[in-house]
């Protein structure tokens, strides 16, 4: 007979399954074995919310794995997870007919020491987030870490002093629309922890939350970036024409047009894939001002691109999805003023939560994992003292290859996003001189500007979110709510149209009876983008039922 | 206190299914490539254990999830331990695979009596609770199975349960409505079709559910006596994809013209018969063929290839009769038929030869249903098929027909192609109760061993026959779409029977033969064969069976039976659903409720409501009328969408109707490119003229 009340406890939770999360609770298991290590994921499988190119710089992995499981390289999973190692690397620049490789430039900027010099990847692997997340996942439970797929946590409760948490809670399962109790109902628990790592992923919820109720600062607002991404089956002979071991990040068109616009930070990628895949995506930098603009439109422009088309024409889309990255770097990550960690007491921010992505490499998931591993390493020196945990934490990362990479990239993105592409990138050469400066917020960007290149017909997004087999339980209560609808009517209708309705990658957004609302939640992605773009600031995104969301499989 | 065993299957993903599951050559799914999960019916049928158990406010009730399968169908267990059984028993052995119904039906029972003897203590107040089919096989035969194998009652097609007086009264889905009733005795098995609300997996309970152990079983454990592949009484004889069911995508321009294409579609007469295209050359029996060395009648193509090098062969070398054929000669043949056979097939080959009797002998049957005094359509398209499959096999067509004063309606049966009809009536069956229909018509088929019986896949048919097949010791295959006689001579079967029904949520099609059974039996699909025109005409001999019935063959007590109101039946021949274009409840109400309640009338079938999700989201029709990939997944004959825009998340989920008609306002509706005729014009419009034109059809 099962007795639950035992369960309700344990030693560390952390919270999201990511990269960072499970490489957390791997180090954990090696260092402690006996620990009761939990992670919670409201993905409904393992993977199923993990989204990026992804070009892994493998060092913080091999560390890990080095250490956690003997014999790995020859597991099945490693070979079929790290299959692409990238041999060709190419950084090119696309105008609307015409496109350079500009790669040589970039290796200019290497051998001068220049900041962008590091945006290489030759040696790295391209590989595919869900399934390194899956892979990952397995080796924790082997440990013996309990992962727990399906359990959306909704916030984190601190102690009166607000300098210790004491326990997470999670959300009320079987609710109907309008909140009422359904004979299945069940109250959200309470689960306690001696330490609480927050994993969640770019703009966590808890982690948002805990900022907040624990008095952590950023020295200057986060910024993010929108990525959108395709995975395409193509045919053979495309996919032998790009050939399997190569990766392309483009500049310029559809998004930078020097003097005549658009000038959005950001970029597109093509990276090879395994059996004929190839992933296409957009990234655009969240402070874009034109009002009709959405991150799908760019997508579709790059698809047509002459030099995207040839490798794409007549493939099939396999799998799609969309997601956030956290690109404020060095300034924006949340520290307590007092002492400057990265979290407090007991809690501690990892990976993507904590915005430990370097700009200049455009990578983060490297990071992600050596967060992870030195807050396990945190946790295991300070076991009996949790009060200096966060602070150890915070020591263990200025001491290592992360917090040494997020400084050297620490004004780059703020520098492009004050200047724009055309100034601010060779100004970003001087980034490292730069004093830190202030920039606005994304949302408030948003102008009454038009995106010239608007595709005519307009995006398809109920086949994207088809393919991102995006499903949540549709009697439930909305978990995306517009705080105060007269402003949509009253300002943001006049002045911006209502972008929401445009941007949201997934259509969620429409107008009922004249009221813009989030009229379809269940299509929901989970990329939050609504929440950063809001132009005024006027949506709030919480985490709806475990188990909803998108179903990535190979993104 | 009742106990709870309720069981579960793990099975594939059928709503992920993405282009790299299709074998590249074959163009077959490969199931390993989906993921597995929890079928999602067993997961109503685990929440209506759990609220069973608590309403009949005894807390020390025990659920026990109990699954076959392979060890990593752990995982579907600890679904159930996450939320609310006691404890989990896999039945797990190499011995029990590639299992048909009958041999999964088999070892669960045992495991069932293991389960009551070892942790119920052998107390009998128990029920088995199980959805009432899974996405992968789609046949809804294990649960009636082992209700026959324990000699227990069967209530199948569930929604709802209530503790009342001391005992459990079931809602359950029947033909045209809902009946309450109540198990005579426990314990019972209970089929679950549709209870609203799965449960929630709880933090606390998924950890535990992880650390406690799953009690693992194997063959010698249970002791069945009919297991695996060998025990199984059906064999796959061969796996392919449908047809690509490209849809026509004709636009119309005339609500006349859409009027009658509509009643064209659903009567089956439009261009898109059945699931073949090509039309089969009928069987003939080995002693009628021309030729005796004709082997062109077998159930491969590959198997047909080979007779045919083979007859070549022996007519090149003179060979006049098979029993000429002694070594020496079977060396030539082996020589020149080159590297086309090995001695091995030559010798199996040669022995199919000489047979030419078929395997099966007696009538080909169809066990009719009805209902107040009318025969179902389905038996009448069943006896036109039977008529067919008779003829080849030059026997008659028998129907049993069950029920009391049934004799007015033998007459239709006959025109329809019977020539003999056996009687068995008596007042007990007067309403249909699924263990005495089943002893009565098993005793007939015992008594007179025809060779084939054909059953409706109907809400009845598919678990009345379960029942008789398992009580007959025969094969049963379900929801076919087609049959064929055909030989397999290489194995010594001459006219058998090949079954060919969809599986995978119409994703493969599978042709299934019956083995190790003296009558090879089947459920069709209403409305997949076509029905011959009656012959009045005709005659046809009486012949009156009669079945020792008492007050112990009636496992059912009914309570009410209520038709045509309160559940969705998606199961409907037709559903008409509305979209955001219906602009308001009203309008829904009063244009998708006209043209369903006029089509009902007008074809005499179910008719059903649905919805899309835009419509449900505006509040013009409840939930649970939503049909789409997150609603309802439906495959009726005939789809109606009236201002359905048709977003892909709600074309997945009609994709298996045979027709689909669109009427929407938007010349750019993406659902004019899925489906077969579609109207330009607003709801409002062309939905009254549509009814009017209807009239004149």
């Amino acid at each position: 007979m099962q007795n639950s009340k035992d369960y309700k406890k344990v030693g560390v939770l952390i919270v999201g399954a990511g990269p960072a999360g499970l490489a957390s609770a791997i180090k954990l298991k090696v260092e402690m074995p006996q620990l009761d290590v939990c992670v919670v994921e409201k993905g409904a499988d393992l993977g199923n919310h993990n989204l990026s190119g992804a070009v892994l710089e493998a060092e913080p992995l091999h560390t890990l794995l080095d250490s956690a499981v003997p014999g790995w390289h020859d597991s099945d999973d490693a070979k079929d997870v790290l299959a692409s190692k990238v041999e060709k690397d190419d950084v090119m620049f696309f105008t609307k007919k015409l496109s350079f490789n500009i790669f040589f430039a970039i290796k200019f900027a290497r051998w001068l020491g220049l900041g962008f010099g590091q945006m290489t990847h030759k040696g790295d692997y391209s590989v595919s987030m869900s399934k390194l997340t899956k892979w990952m996942g397995r080796i924790a439970k082997d440990l013996g870490v309990e992962v727990l797929t399906g359990f959306a946590a909704e916030d984190i409760i601190l102690d009166k002093s607000a300098r210790m948490a004491r326990a997470v809670k999670l959300v009320h399962q079987g609710l109907d629309k309008e909140a009422n109790k359904q004979p299945n109902f069940i109250e959200g628990e309470i689960i306690g922890a001696d330490f609480v790592v927050l994993a969640e992923g770019c703009d966590g919820l808890l982690t948002e939350k805990f900022i907040e109720k624990a008095g952590l600062e950023r020295q200057a607002p986060q910024m993010y970036s929108v990525g959108v991404k395709e995975l395409i089956k193509v045919s053979v002979e495309q996919y032998d024409k790009f050939t399997s071991e190569r990766v392309v990040h483009a500049m310029g068109y559809p998004i930078w047009t020097p003097f005549i616009g658009p000038g959005m930070f950001g970029g597109g990628i093509i990276y090879a894939g395994q059996q004929e895949h190839l992933s296409v995506g957009m990234i655009v930098g969240a402070d874009w001002k034109y009002f009709d603009f959405n991150p799908q439109d760019a997508l579709v422009n790059f698809k047509n691109h002459k030099f995207v088309k040839q490798f794409i024409d007549g493939g099939t889309v396999v799998e799609a999805g969309a997601k956030m990255i956290p690109e404020g770097g060095y300034y924006a990550i949340p520290r307590d003023p007092q002492n400057g960690a990265i979290g407090k007491g007991n809690v501690l921010i990892v990976g993507d939560s904590a915005g430990f992505v370097n700009m200049l490499k455009i990578k983060g998931l490297h990071n992600g994992i050596d967060s992870g591993i030195q807050a396990a390493r945190a946790i295991a020196e300070t076991i009996k003292k949790p009060k200096e945990t966060a602070l150890r934490y915070t020591e263990l990362i200025d001491g290592s290859n992360v917090a040494q990479e997020m400084w050297s990239a620490r004004n780059f993105r703020q520098i492009v996003g004050k200047f724009g592409p055309l100034q601010g990138m060779p100004l970003s050469v001087l980034g490292a001189l730069l004093p830190k400066f202030t920039i606005e917020r994304d949302y408030e960007a948003m102008t009454s500007l038009r995106y010239r290149l608007k595709p005519k017909q307009e995006f398809d997004k109920d086949s994207f979110t088809a393919m991102a087999a995006t499903q949540h339980r549709e009697e439930q209560p909305s978990h995306l709510t517009i705080l105060d609808s007269n402003i949509c009517q009253t300002k943001c209708t006049p002045s911006f149209d209502t972008p929401c309705i445009t941007f949201c990658p997934a259509g969620v957004y429409e107008m009922v009876h004249d009221e813009v609302k989030p009229a379809n939640p269940s299509n929901c992605l989970h990329c939050k983008t609504c929440q950063r773009k809001c132009p005024f600031d006027n949506i709030r995104w919480t985490v709806p039922e475990g188990d909803g969301g998108p179903r990535y499989k190979r993104m | 206190m009742s106990n709870y065993i309720v069981l579960v299957k793990q099975v594939p993903d059928i709503t992920q299914i993405t282009d790299n599951a299709f074998d590249p050559e074959t163009g077959t799914l490969i199931r390993s490539r989906l993921a597995s999960v929890i079928n999602e019916l067993d997961t109503q049928a685990l929440a209506l254990a759990n609220q069973m158990r608590q309403d009949s406010g005894d807390q020390d009730g025990k659920i026990v999830a109990l699954t076959m399968g392979p060890p990593m169908a752990e995982e579907v267990l600890r679904y159930c331990l996450s939320r609310c059984a006691d404890m989990a028993v896999l039945l797990t052995d190499r011995a029990l695979g590639g299992a048909d119904t009958w041999a999964t039906a088999n070892p669960l029972a045992y495991a069932v009596r293991k389960i009551v003897k070892d942790f119920f203590n052998g107390d009998n107040d128990y029920y088995v609770v199980s959805g009432m089919q899974s996405v992968d096989g789609d046949t809804a035969q294990v649960p009636p199975q082992i209700a026959e194998e324990l000699s227990l009652p069967c209530i199948a097609y569930v929604t709802k349960a209530e503790f009342l007086n001391g005992r459990f009264e079931f809602t359950r889905i029947i033909s045209g409505g809902s009946q309450v009733v109540t198990a005579r005795k426990l314990p019972a098995v209970i089929t679950v079709a549709k209870y609203e609300y799965p449960l929630f997996a709880t933090f606390a309970a998924a950890r535990w559910a992880n650390k406690v152990e799953v009690i693992r079983w194997g063959g010698d454990d249970v002791k069945a006596r009919y297991i695996g592949a060998k025990g199984s009484r059906t064999r796959v004889i061969r796996v392919f994809p449908p047809a690509k069911s490209t849809r026509r995508c004709r636009q119309v321009s005339n609500v006349k013209t859409l009027a009658k294409l509509l009643v064209e579609s659903y009567k089956g007469d439009g261009e898109k018969i059945g699931e073949r295209g090509e039309q089969q050359r009928r069987y003939q029996l080995p002693d009628r063929r021309a030729d005796k060395f004709d082997r062109s009648f077998e159930a491969t193509q590959k198997a047909n290839e080979d007779f045919k090098i083979l007859g070549e062969t022996i007519r090149e070398l003179g060979i006049s009769e098979v029993n000429q054929i002694d070594e020496y000669l079977k060396g030539r043949i082996l020589h020149a038929a080159g590297e086309h056979f090995h001695k091995g097939a030559l010798e199996d080959m040669i022995n199919g030869l000489q047979l030419t009797n078929p395997s099966f002998d007696g009538e080909v049957w169809v066990v009719a249903e009805h209902t107040a005094g009318e025969i179902h359509p389905a038996t009448f398209e069943l006896i036109g098929k039977a008529r067919e499959l008779a003829d080849s096999l030059e026997t008659k067509v028998g129907v049993c027909l069950a029920g009391y004063k049934v004799e007015s309606m033998t007459k239709g049966l006959i025109a329809a192609g019977a020539d003999k009809i056996y009687i068995i009536e008596d007042k007990l069956l007067e309403v249909f109760d699924p263990t005495a229909y089943r002893k009565a018509a098993a005793d007939a088929i015992t008594n007179y061993w025809p060779q084939i019986v054909l059953f409706g896949a109907t809400a009845r048919g598919r678990m009345l026959a379960p029942m008789v097949s398992y009580r007959v010791g025969c094969g049963l295959t379900a929801d076919c779409t087609s049959f064929d006689i055909r030989d397999s001579s290489r194995k010594g079967q001459i006219a058998i029977l090949l079954q060919t029904r969809p599986a995978l949520g119409g994703n493969v099609m599978a042709t299934i033969c019956t083995k190790d059974s003296r009558s090879q039996m089947a459920t069709a699909r209403p409305g997949v064969i076509k029905r011959p025109p009656p012959d009045v005409r005709r005659t046809g001999e009486l012949i009156r069976h009669k079945v020792k019935l008492t007050d112990d063959d009636i496992s059912l007590e009914i309570i009410k039976t209520e038709l045509g109101a309160g559940e969705v039946n998606f199961n409907a021949e037709i559903i008409v659903s509305g979209g955001r274009g219906m602009q308001s409840r009203d309008n829904y109400e009063r244009l998708a409720g006209s043209l369903c309640a006029y089509l009902g009338r007008k074809l005499n079938c179910q008719v059903e409501k649905g919805a899309s999700r835009a419509a449900v989201e505006q509040g013009f029709v409840e939930r649970i009328h939503q049909v789409g990939q997150t609603g309802t997944s439906v495959g009726p004959k005939l789809y109606i969408a009236l201002g359905i825009s048709g977003a892909i998340q709600h074309m997945i989920g009609v994709a298996n109707s045979e027709t689909i008609v669109a009427i929407n306002s938007d010349p750019n509706a993406p659902i004019f490119k899925h489906c077969d005729y579609y109207i330009i014009g607003t709801v409002e419009d062309v939905v009254p003229e549509l009814v009017q034109a209807l009239e004149a059809v």
